[in-house]
């Protein structure tokens, strides 16, 4: 009986311990993917020159422009929809929050740097640029683990 | 007798039960292979030497992931664009500035088929895992 009782007991444990690290393989896979997709969504931001004003000879970047491509490339590498809201194929499961989106034009002196204390992101800018910071929610294949959120930042510069 | 009939029994069940989800690996590191395989072709194909992913690259992926133990076969790449051009075509690469999508996808091979046992039902039969991504083309003429 005791002996019965302890494989139960086994049992549940490890497959407890194989839900946990499944869960965090997948936890730091999705972090990388998310990652890259930003990083991809403020680049192709930050290459969006007004070009109105570039006949003036103003090197700076379109905001809404930059603003609607940084939302574009986000939704197709993460396959979300307009909203931002997961489709099916997605690997999120909550809605993805564009938390900061700022884009650095020609108001400022170059070499510019940029603070951020509630997200605690630093970055310096030699050209015009875009800083992007997206929050995350990680969706838990088992619950096993605690919940997990990110703030992923993300920047980029102009290149020409 | 007995008790060796026992600790049999329980060493064989515990092996089991220790290795047995192990399968479910397969299927995150496949994904994440194709995820890979799909980020390294559009960084090379969004670049500013090609600005394409046309079927020579797509050739030396599959070779490249059925060393990982794909069926070559199986891998089906979508390659699209955001201004509607082919993305594939050597001869007309994209210019800079229009978004390079590819998707790769793969079936799930039976994978899951064991969680039947458990009472799951395994992912209907055309339903595959999937690497996706879209970078802008590098490309300038």
């Amino acid at each position: 009986m005791a002996k019965l009782l302890f494989g139960i007991l086994m049992t549940v444990v490890w497959w407890m311990l194989h839900a946990l690290q499944l869960d965090e393989e997948a936890a730091m896979g999705t972090l990388n993917d998310v990652k890259l997709a930003v990083n991809s969504a403020a680049h192709a931001a930050a290459q969006q020159l007004d070009r109105d004003k570039l006949e003036l000879g103003v090197l700076t970047i379109d905001y809404d422009q930059a603003q609607q491509t940084a939302a574009t490339y986000l939704m197709e590498n993460l396959a979300l929809d307009r909203n931002l809201q997961p489709t099916a194929e997605s690997l999120l499961e909550s809605a993805v929050e564009v938390r900061v989106f700022e884009v650095l034009g020609e108001d400022v002196l170059y070499p510019y740097s940029y603070h951020n204390e509630q997200y605690d992101y630093e970055v310096t800018f030699n050209r015009p640029g875009v800083v992007l910071i997206v929050h995350v929610q990680y969706p838990a294949l088992f619950g096993v683990l605690a919940p997990i959120e990110w703030d992923i930042r993300s920047s980029a510069e102009l290149v020409y | 007798m007995k008790q060796l009939l026992v600790f049999i029994l329980f060493a064989a069940m515990f092996c089991w039960l220790m290795f047995s989800p192990i399968y479910k690996h397969v299927l995150v590191i496949r994904q994440a292979l194709l995820q890979q395989e799909v980020n390294y072709l559009l960084e090379v194909g969004a670049s500013g030497t090609y600005g394409y992913i046309d079927g020579s690259m797509i050739a030396e992926s599959r070779l490249r992931l059925t060393d990982y133990g794909f069926n070559p076969a199986l891998l089906e790449y979508e390659v699209t664009s955001t201004s509607g051009a082919e993305g594939g075509n050597a001869s007309e690469p994209l210019p800079r500035g229009v978004g390079l999508r590819l998707k790769l996808t793969y079936p799930y091979e039976q994978l899951l088929n064991i969680d039947r046992l458990i009472g799951i039902a395994p992912p209907p039969e055309d339903a595959r895992i999937a690497g996706r991504g879209m970078r802008m083309s590098e490309y300038v003429p």
